[in-house]
């Protein structure tokens, strides 16, 4: 009861209840085959050897286990050891004695018990006593002053340790959260690609438009071209006949006027000069 | 008339950069350029051409026949549309794309079960505060140290101590 009620420690490690009948195999292998040379070596000590040899082929392929091993996972361990009084004798020894002795009970079986082995003599107080008590007195006191120090030390590296774990771990999870939306931003990018095929289709479609337009503007300017053209040349023509014309006929005209009629023409523009003149001098 | 008007889709272009990924910018920007230059090409031409005084001409015009002649042969002309080679292609285009896009979406889900995967593996994990060593490896399987390749401790080569 004393080792079953401390606290579930220390359960034994996981592989050899688990995954390794082998590894178990040889662990009970040794262990009975050191149980049976210690036997053979207390009752028949001439014939170890051929114990041996026997016991060794009689007893290799027996499992120690013989119900189902339970594959559930362990609890946690525990952060603090059992409560202990004085760096020695555990609680649970003084929670064992309360019910018949109350609470001095244990102290005064640890002070009879002491003082029975002094007195008896059963622990010898000589040098070695003295040594002891130094000694112990300089360790408790190193502990005492500095333990709770080290201890932090202690418990700084393994918290840095997995602090660098710890890190590693949510890098992972974070860089894989960051790929997952990576990937379906993705994914919508590429539901875009119609916008793509549409530009293409319409750029075709504007250029095919274009063409069409163009055509019928350079049948159209054509024709008109043609037509000015021929507009263009009649009243060319017209103007230049008009011109010729209106030339002949001054030129004939110039030419009939025959040097008689310039005199007469003359003498009659000097009269009326003089009379207009007369009428503006009387008039002034 | 019948094919001519190939319909003109109006395009959502902010939509459309939106979805543009960084390395394909420049190529976008060329297209939106050259669709650009194509729709104000487009609208700067009339729609149909200014239609010819026939009867200005026919009275000015002193050549018998001619104007006749060429109203006739005006209003006979049929101006051949531009055939279409290339929305054929276009589309071909497409189909492929929409092939290839459905394998990329697919590889695409298989990765991201994968990675949900993983993530669901690590959101599980127990804390290390309570890991044995052979938990850590289990859950890590790369840091185990290879025992049969590398026989002498510390199991590793020294370079990656």
């Amino acid at each position: 009861m004393l080792g079953g009620t401390s606290g579930g420690y220390l359960v034994p490690p996981p592989s050899s209840e688990q995954g390794s009948p082998n590894s178990s195999y040889i662990a009970e292998n040794v262990l009975e085959l050191h149980l049976r040379v210690f036997v053979c070596c207390l009752f028949c000590k001439k014939l170890n050897g051929i114990f041996l040899i026997i016991y060794s082929i009689l007893h290799t392929k027996r499992a120690l286990h013989a119900s189902q091993q339970c594959l559930a996972p362990l609890p946690p361990l525990p952060e603090k050891g059992g409560e202990v009084r004085y760096g020695l004798i555990p609680e649970e020894f003084f929670q064992f004695l309360y019910p018949k002795t109350g609470v001095t009970g244990p102290y005064m079986l640890g002070t009879g018990l002491l003082l029975y082995f002094l007195s008896k003599e059963i622990y010898v107080v000589n040098h070695e006593t003295v040594a002891a008590a130094c000694i112990l007195s300089v360790l408790i006191y190193g502990v005492k002053k500095y333990g709770s120090k080290v201890a932090a030390f202690a418990d700084k590296l393994n918290e840095e340790k997995v602090a660098t774990a710890l890190a590693v771990k949510n890098d992972a999870i974070k860089g894989l959260e960051t790929a997952i939306e990576q990937e379906k931003k993705e994914q919508w990018r590429v539901e875009g690609r119609s916008y793509l095929f549409d530009a293409k289709r319409n750029n075709i479609a504007m250029l095919l438009e274009a063409n069409y337009r163009e055509r019928l503007l350079t049948v159209y300017n054509e024709v008109k071209k043609r037509l000015d053209y021929q507009v263009a040349m009649q009243h060319l023509k017209r103007q230049k006949e008009q011109d010729h014309m209106i030339q002949w006929v001054e030129k004939n005209v110039v030419q009939s006027i025959t040097p008689q009629q310039q005199k007469e023409s003359i003498a009659k523009c000097i009269l009326d000069l003089k009379a207009l003149s007369k009428s503006a001098q009387m008039t002034v | 008339m019948a094919g001519r008007r190939a319909a003109i889709k109006a395009i959502d272009w902010a939509a459309f950069s939106e979805r543009v990924p960084s390395n394909q910018r420049a190529m976008f920007n060329a297209l939106k350029t050259r669709s650009d230059a194509l729709s104000a090409r487009l609208a700067s031409l009339p729609e149909k051409p200014p239609t010819i005084d026939w009867a200005y001409y026919k009275a000015t015009v002193a050549k018998a026949g001619m104007v006749d002649e060429f109203q006739k042969k005006f209003s006979a002309l049929k101006v051949p549309e531009p055939v279409d080679t290339q929305t054929a292609k276009v589309d071909a285009q497409e189909q492929e794309a929409t092939k290839s896009t459905a394998e990329y979406v697919q590889a695409s889900k298989a990765r991201i079960a994968q990675y949900e995967q993983e993530l669901q593996k690590l959101r599980s994990m127990i804390p290390f505060e309570q890991m044995t060593l052979e938990d850590l490896h289990e859950a890590f399987p790369e840091t185990k140290l290879d025992k049969e390749k590398y026989p002498y401790w510390p199991h590793k080569p020294i370079a990656d101590l």
